[in-house]
């Protein structure tokens, strides 16, 4: 019986990031592909949905941080914003979709390999810049960090390329759930009350851009911003 | 039965394995998808059956086709007997000839079979033989990235590109299965077996819509013994890529250690098992989506490049 050896994990293999940190990244790359996913939902309840979930997956990132590292006022944080993020501002968007009867999301300046492949090309820019600066966290690797400013700039791709007033309102929105998952990274420490003044800053931007969508929506009678092109006086 | 096995005759048990088991394996998916829709379905022996008449039958090649039609389904057999070669089949431990080739070895190996059908399908002058071909070849030049980028990720998590490496790095510790890399790399392989076996994102595999074929298409003019190697074939590879999925990437365990006859005969066991198991799973996803149109199929390929890159570049930061 020949049992030729395995020249595997012996040198230049990359370790594991362990449990806690692989658990970490995970969850931050989940809401990074979450991302790419409302790039190219076809239906803006759809996309409403996504942003559900991606709060959802930010706040269980602020869970699983609270209990390993004991900040138990992450919990109150999670528990806020799930409330905030993940059920109040989808309803509250969700019932002005209804009220329009516009269902399928504009279709953007670009098809959706396209979209897909620019957003990876703009990840790529973020994940490697981010990496470059020396910043380090106690609490979260800084893979986390850089994917939140990847989730940032795909945000910003995704109300960049598309031509309806929904998807731009859940790109702003997800990209506060990119700020917030690098606020986790790198100030888990914060005072509560900064963390809830954040959410009430949200709360603020849902107002008005609720109040935008419907005013939009009354004047043009649709949700797509193609008549916006030619301003007048 | 304690008998220890040679060698050779455990490397030998690993195509064959590959093979006697390919058409069950496809019996138990179609089986278990007529019982989600309802129906009674075919025996899960009918793919054997299939086979038997069809090696029975007489075989007839187009007119004006070369001897390259009647090669290529040999070739791709050929191809596809090759690869149990390299990979973890039955053993945790590289057998001799599993070092002749690499991931990559497997991958040229598998894309020299797709290439040789193809070929085989353009000579026969039927439009959708070769439309068949031809869409295939189209978009296994956007999933071959794919393929590229989860072996970089390997290559980089064990630092050589061998799949017994890999699947020896997976069993090492819990924090190899959790690592967001190796998530990412095993669901962005998932969707391109998706598309390699012909499933249904991207195209029925029992249907008889020739405006939707890839895959199913470039068999049709071949008939007797060589449309069966091409069936046979097929199944085989969708049983080697299953192999691959769990073998390397999400469940290397279960697997012969030693040479005894016994450990060898419950790897044989425990492998028809898991690829059971993932074709179960398979078959709910054929069962609870719809086929995508043909020029979404990119949006499709596009979301396995995206896992695949992501997986790189958590790699890279240091934190994958």
């Amino acid at each position: 019986m020949t049992i030729l050896p395995l020249a595997a994990a012996t040198n230049g293999a990359a370790p594991p990031p362990g449990v806690f940190a692989g658990a970490a990244t995970v969850i931050s790359v989940l809401v990074l592909l979450v991302e790419f996913g409302m790039l190219r939902a076809p239906l803006l309840r759809s996309q409403v949905r996504l942003y559900a979930l991606q709060s959802l997956l930010v706040a269980s990132l602020a869970v699983v941080v609270g209990a390993v590292l004991d900040l138990p006022e992450l919990f109150a944080l999670a528990a806020l914003s799930v409330l905030l993020k993940a059920v109040i501002v989808p309803r509250f968007v969700l019932r002005l979709l209804r009220d329009s009867e516009a269902e399928i999301a504009g279709s953007g300046a670009l098809g959706a390999a396209s979209t897909v492949l620019i957003a990876l090309g703009v990840a790529a820019f973020a994940v490697f810049s981010f990496n470059a600066l020396d910043i380090s966290s106690p609490v979260l690797p800084k893979t986390a960090l850089t994917i939140s400013a990847a989730v940032v700039l795909v945000s910003f791709v995704l109300m960049i390329v598309r031509g309806d007033v929904v998807s731009q309102t859940v790109g702003f929105f997800s990209l506060e759930n990119g700020v917030s998952l690098a606020s986790l990274v790198v100030a888990s420490g914060l005072p509560l009350i900064l963390e809830v003044a954040f959410l009430f800053d949200l709360l603020v931007a849902v107002m008005v851009f609720g109040i935008l969508m419907r005013v939009h929506h009354a004047r043009s009678g649709s949700l797509t911003t193609a008549q916006l092109t030619r301003l007048r006086g | 039965m304690s008998g220890v096995l040679p060698v050779a005759a455990v490397a030998t048990l690993q195509p064959l394995t590959i093979l006697a088991a390919a058409p069950g394996v496809t019996g138990v998916i179609a089986k278990v998808e007529a019982r989600l829709q309802g129906r009674r379905g075919v025996r899960v022996l009918q793919p054997y059956y299939d086979l038997a008449k069809l090696f029975r039958k007489e075989a007839l090649a187009p007119q004006g086709a070369s001897r390259v039609f009647l090669l290529a389904p040999i070739i791709a057999m050929t191809c596809y007997m090759t690869i149990p070669l390299l990979i973890p089949v039955l053993t945790d431990y590289g057998l001799p000839l599993g070092y002749m080739g690499d991931i990559l070895g497997g991958g040229f190996l598998l894309s020299l079979a797709s290439f040789a059908i193809a070929v085989g399908a353009a000579e026969t002058g039927s439009p959708y033989a070769q439309l068949g071909s031809s869409r295939a070849k189209t978009f296994a030049a956007i999933t071959e990235p794919v393929i590229l980028f989860v072996v970089f990720a390997v290559a980089l998590v064990t630092a050589t590109d061998l799949p017994y490496a890999l699947a020896a790095t997976v069993r090492s510790s819990a924090d190899q299965m959790v690592r967001p890399a190796h998530l990412l790399a095993a669901a962005a392989l998932f969707l391109v077996i998706l598309y390699e076996t012909g499933r249904i994102p991207v195209e029925t595999h029992t249907g008889t819509n020739e405006f939707g074929m890839i895959e199913e298409a470039r068999g049709f003019e071949y008939s007797g013994p060589y449309f069966a190697l091409l069936r046979w074939g097929s199944t085989c590879k969708q049983l080697i890529l299953y192999t691959i999925f769990i073998n390397v990437f999400i469940a290397p365990w279960g697997l012969a250690s030693t040479g005894k006859a016994i450990d060898v005969i419950w790897a044989i066991v425990a492998l028809v098992l898991k690829a059971c198991g993932v074709g179960v799973v398979v078959a709910v996803i054929d069962d609870s989506f719809a086929k995508l149109r043909l020029f979404k199929i990119t949006e499709f390929t596009a979301a396995a490049f995206v896992l695949a890159v992501l997986g790189v570049f958590t790699l890279y930061l240091g934190g994958g």
